[in-house]
């Protein structure tokens, strides 16, 4: 029963896949078994995750690709389907971290609006509208986004990334409701704060600086989604769709107190 | 075929406690198979044997939990012991109260199955009736075996769990605990309870390593009906993957909610309900 878990054979194409919580998720997804196709602008990071992946035994294909382009985007599912013949899961996980700003909202220019949410909601519907017809035509597929706790609660100032992640989690609802018919499920993984190299960026400054902050203690690794990647990108999910995976350390279970906050009252008489 | 190692739960000790439904005896064998040693605590009758069969191990087992297969553990009232799945071994206990969790805790204490790493409630037993004709003894039941049951469970072994410093919690429960249902009332009532205790134990015992989190399901059943068999009824047509959930749809996400990788998420439930949450 829990052979469902292998992804032995299965083709992913990975958005972002080249570093941070992308490239995690590619090592964790490759020592499942899968073949990837790793996507991302800069060639450097996704030919040398490309390289660990043949080193695991697996095949990978890197493809430089903007996903605020749709032209690119259809020339990236082309190549990934007549390299591999076929794209058993789409896993959006491209997203703008460093070209965040977080900035009172009279100061937000349109060109820094339009950048966050091109990249983070508009190019995953151009990855999802690409492999949506050849998934439908085999009848099967996969597509996992990656959202964010603040696509869930907002956050202080920090207006693309929050509203574009909260669009992520509805263009996985709204995937998941159309596609079921076709064979083709949708889900969120919907991270808490783990830090990466891009957050090392002008958002850190909104962000926890240690894990006191958070109900288990301590900040993610990235490496943490990799199980969870694994098993929405697995057939032991298959009757899983338009759900959210939460990991975030318990953030989203508390909120109404501080961490830590522990009142003693006795009951009244 | 590849699995990830970091799936595989070899050496742990497992409790699972079902208040009914007939989803506990794949669910136990989902744990065993991923290598842990079960015991399954039963409210009604003991475990009936899988009604499919598994095919092979994938782990290879670790040692034996010191209780022989099938050994009779029971402590409730004096019921015929069915066989349990292989590495699984099952009881009857009315877990509704202190003492009978006690005696439930003694009986793993001396069976060698101690210290607990795991725990699983599916506290899933149905309920419903227009709310003008619940009872009192009706609704208190209905609470006690979904809901004070599966606390009196995570405050005993919890409080191990606390002091050991590592410890897993799943509570399987509806997506009633999210929505309402017509006559559902009692049971929507008993499930949402268990998400809010959920949220709140993962946030009292966060800091000690103790993981809570909930797996949340849709319409299912334990029996294989064909598809379009089950299509024919309305309320299969209204879930967007077009058929019930069966137990093994929720196994493998059962054992990564067990397992030591599950480190980040906590707190959360996980549903897997044939897309039910997200339609309109």
């Amino acid at each position: 029963m829990l052979d469902r878990l292998s992804l032995d054979g299965k083709v992913v194409l990975i958005t972002g896949g080249g570093t941070g919580l992308g490239l995690a998720m590619t090592r964790a997804l490759a020592r499942a078994g899968a073949n990837l196709v790793i996507a991302a602008r800069r060639a450097g990071p996704i030919e040398e995750a490309a390289q660990e992946v043949t080193a695991l035994g697996r095949q990978a294909l890197a493809i430089s690709t903007d996903v605020t382009d749709s032209v690119q985007v259809e020339g990236m599912v082309v190549a990934a389907l007549k390299h591999f013949g076929r794209i058993d899961v789409l896993i959006n996980n491209a997203g703008a971290v460093r070209e965040n700003v977080v900035k009172p909202i009279w100061e937000i220019t349109d060109q820094e609006w339009r950048q966050v949410m091109d990249v983070n909601l508009t190019g995953a519907f151009y990855c999802a509208r690409s492999v949506a017809k050849p998934m439908s035509e085999r009848g099967k597929g996969k597509i996992i986004n990656v959202a964010s706790g603040f696509g869930l609660r907002g956050g202080r100032d920090i207006y693309m990334y929050c509203i574009s992640k909260g669009g992520i989690i509805q263009l996985t609802r709204t995937l998941a409701f159309s596609l079921a018919r076709h064979g083709i499920t949708a889900n969120t993984i919907v991270p808490g704060f783990i830090p990466t190299e891009a957050t090392q960026a002008d958002i850190r400054e909104s962000l926890p600086r240690s894990g006191a902050f958070l109900p288990v203690g301590k900040l993610g690794r990235p490496e943490d989604l990799g199980p969870l990647a694994v098993f929405l990108a697995s057939d032991a999910s298959d009757y899983m769709t338009g759900e959210m995976f939460i990991a975030d350390g318990g953030g989203l279970a508390g909120g109404l107190a501080p961490t830590g906050y522990a009142p003693v009252v006795e009951l009244e008489p | 075929m590849p699995i990830l190692p970091e799936f595989n739960l070899a050496g742990r000790r497992a409790l699972l406690y079902t208040a009914g439904g007939d989803e506990a005896p794949i669910l136990a064998q989902a744990l065993a198979e991923a290598g842990a040693s079960v015991v399954v605590v039963s409210r009604k009758s003991p475990l009936a044997p899988p009604s499919t069969s598994s095919g092979r191990g994938l782990y290879e087992r670790g040692e034996g939990n010191g209780l022989s297969v099938g050994a009779d553990l029971r402590v409730g009232p004096g019921q015929t012991h069915r066989p349990a799945p292989t590495g699984v071994t099952s009881m009857v206990a009315d877990v509704t109260t202190p003492q009978g969790v006690s005696q439930v805790m003694a009986a793993l204490e001396s069976g060698g199955h101690w210290p607990v790493d795991i725990l699983v409630n599916d506290a899933r037993s149905f309920f419903a009736k227009p709310a003008s004709q619940i009872s009192l003894a009706e609704w208190e039941a209905v609470q006690a075996r979904n809901s004070r049951a599966v606390f009196l469970l995570c405050q005993a072994l919890g409080a191990v769990m606390v002091r050991r410093g590592y410890g897993r919690i799943v509570n399987i429960s509806s997506g009633l605990a999210e929505r309402g249902l017509i006559n559902g009332a009692a049971y929507c009532a008993s499930q949402a309870s268990v998400l809010a205790l959920t949220r709140a134990l993962a946030l009292e015992w966060g800091p000690h390593n103790v993981r809570i989190n909930a797996l949340g399901t849709g319409w299912s059943s334990p029996q294989d009906t064909p598809p379009e068999v089950q299509q024919q009824e309305q309320l299969v047509r209204y879930i967007p993957l077009r058929r019930r959930g069966r137990p093994r749809d929720i196994a493998p996400l059962l054992v990564y909610l067990c397992s030591e990788v599950c480190d980040y998420v906590t707190g959360q439930p996980v549903y897997v309900d044939g897309g039910l949450n997200g339609r309109a």
